[in-house]
């Protein structure tokens, strides 16, 4: 096998993390500028405003193509979401009373194992 | 002519054979790498305890046959999602966990809902952790609960920790978690006060895209992905270091977008005000000092961490009021500090080791 420093691969990628090293820092050193915060989010603001104008434009076409509504749509998956969240109280609920009349549900909670593990240096085992 | 000094001509044949087979494994690979999905992550075995919008509460099933009194809460960042503690068989934190005998909860998240824009930190911090702790008391029958924050998360247990601080919370322990947010040089500058109009970003959008948050994660480090995507076609032929380079891509690429309501206040309080470090921090009217934290507390911090630097991190064991502290710092990187080869030597027995005897 050839020693790594004369090994052209070995040195490529040495290279390759070099440059990558090298450039990331140039890097973090002009972001770390004023004048980079102050372009980028002029930028990112432009974006922001074309995208809400984009949205809204989309909300009237699909209502005039008779279309649910994105208002609409939450308008469900809001009610979805309730109801996902009242079955899971009922179950919760259901698993408490089950628990206190001490009636097994064939899940873990009656398989699980005892709380009585000490630490390796207590108990003198070593897991 | 001569052979130019240290180059071993001897070694050439067998190196340009070895080139060759890598070349066509490469090619091979390569096929295979765009015609699989990679490995299954977070498959250690679970039952959703409860979820309600962007957030879930996971009970993973005891691999021991006996456990630790007091049960783990572990509360992910809001950015990303919890399977990067849930890797795959052998490089799972959870799993670990399971087996060193602890009984695991994880306070995850989903994207979410455009209808919760409006989601607050006061639901972060007064409702959706105190909840969970209240249903993992009510799960497991124990009073108390060990907290396990990671970056965001460690912050928001922070917060939870120092306004309930009259318990249930055990034990605290924090990874890699950021207190002073000046440090954070290359996200503070992003969002200078002087140029970034978050109310107005805020009002446009809803709900922060994950594309912004993921390319503000990568503009700490821009030239990184080029020069891991040149490691992977080097390494193609490796069949561990593409599973490897798969699970943490996909992690990595699989942010989060952000609650509206939830980044104006982080946004404010914390990048602009840096209000946690000034001890000014406050969530829904009641004040969150550090110092009001006085429960066992453990953080562990990155050596080469490029997203939460150190000095964004330090001075958060000073301020935390426990007696019973301690930081502890550890080679590798933000990511790598939690997952993967390096945390299974690393922090995994440390902690095991710190919060083993603090657990029964």
């Amino acid at each position: 096998m050839t020693d790594k420093s004369n090994d052209p691969i070995a040195v490529w990628q040495k290279m390759v993390g070099e440059m990558e090293k090298g450039f990331n820092s140039f890097a973090n050193q002009a972001m770390s500028s004023p004048e980079f915060s102050q372009a980028v989010n002029r930028a990112g603001g432009v974006a922001a405003g074309a995208q809400k104008q984009l949205g809204e434009l989309m909300e009237k076409y699909l209502v005039s193509m008779n279309l649910p509504s994105r208002e609409q749509v939450i308008g469900l998956a809001e009610r979805l979401q309730s109801i996902e969240g009242q079955i899971g109280e009922i179950k919760s609920m259901l698993s408490q009373m089950a628990a206190s009349s001490g009636v097994s549900q064939g899940s873990d909670a009656a398989l699980r194992p005892p709380r009585t593990k000490r630490p390796p240096s207590e108990g003198g085992e070593q897991t | 002519m001569n052979a130019p000094a240290g180059l071993d001509f001897a070694g050439i044949p067998e190196r340009i054979q070895s080139e060759v087979q890598r070349a066509i494994q490469r090619s091979i690979k390569g096929v295979e790498y765009f015609s699989t999905s990679g490995p299954t992550l977070g498959s250690t075995p679970k039952d959703v305890l409860h979820s309600r919008g962007t957030m879930s509460l996971y009970h993973y099933r005891p691999m021991s046959d006996e456990i630790y009194r007091i049960p783990i809460l572990i509360v992910m960042a809001t950015t990303n999602r919890g399977y990067i503690l849930d890797l795959v068989p052998g490089q799972s934190f959870i799993e670990f966990l399971l087996k060193r005998g602890y009984d695991v909860y994880m306070l995850d998240w989903s994207a979410p809902r455009p209808e919760e824009k409006s989601l607050r930190m006061e639901d972060y911090v007064l409702d959706f952790i105190p909840d969970c702790i209240r249903r993992v008391q009510q799960d497991s029958g124990e009073q108390d609960v060990s907290v396990i924050g990671y970056c965001f998360g460690g912050v928001l247990s922070l917060l939870y920790g120092s306004i309930h601080k009259d318990g249930p919370m055990k034990n605290l322990i924090c990874f890699t978690t950021p207190i002073d947010f000046r440090e954070m040089k290359l996200f503070s500058n992003f969002s200078d006060r002087r140029y970034f109009d978050v109310d107005r970003l805020v009002d446009s959008v809803g709900n922060v895209p994950p594309e912004m948050i993921l390319s503000s994660f990568e503009m700490l480090r821009p030239a990184s992905r080029a020069a891991s995507q040149i490691q992977l076609w080097e390494n193609i032929w490796n069949d561990e270091f593409v599973k490897s380079y798969r699970m943490f891509d996909r992690w990595a690429t699989d942010t989060l977008p952000l609650a509206g309501e939830y980044f104006r206040t982080i946004t404010k309080d914390l990048m602009w005000d840096n209000k946690l470090f000034n001890d000014t921090m406050s969530v829904g009217g009641r004040a969150a000092k550090l110092e009001d934290i006085k429960v066992p507390f453990l953080h562990a911090v990155a050596e080469h961490d490029h997203i939460v630097p150190y000095e964004a991190a330090k001075h958060l064991i000073a301020k935390i009021g426990s007696e019973d502290k301690e930081e502890v710092m550890l080679k590798g990187g933000h990511v790598s500090l939690v997952a993967g080869a390096n945390a299974v030597k690393r922090l995994w027995p440390k902690l095991d080791s710190w919060l083993g005897k603090r657990s029964t």
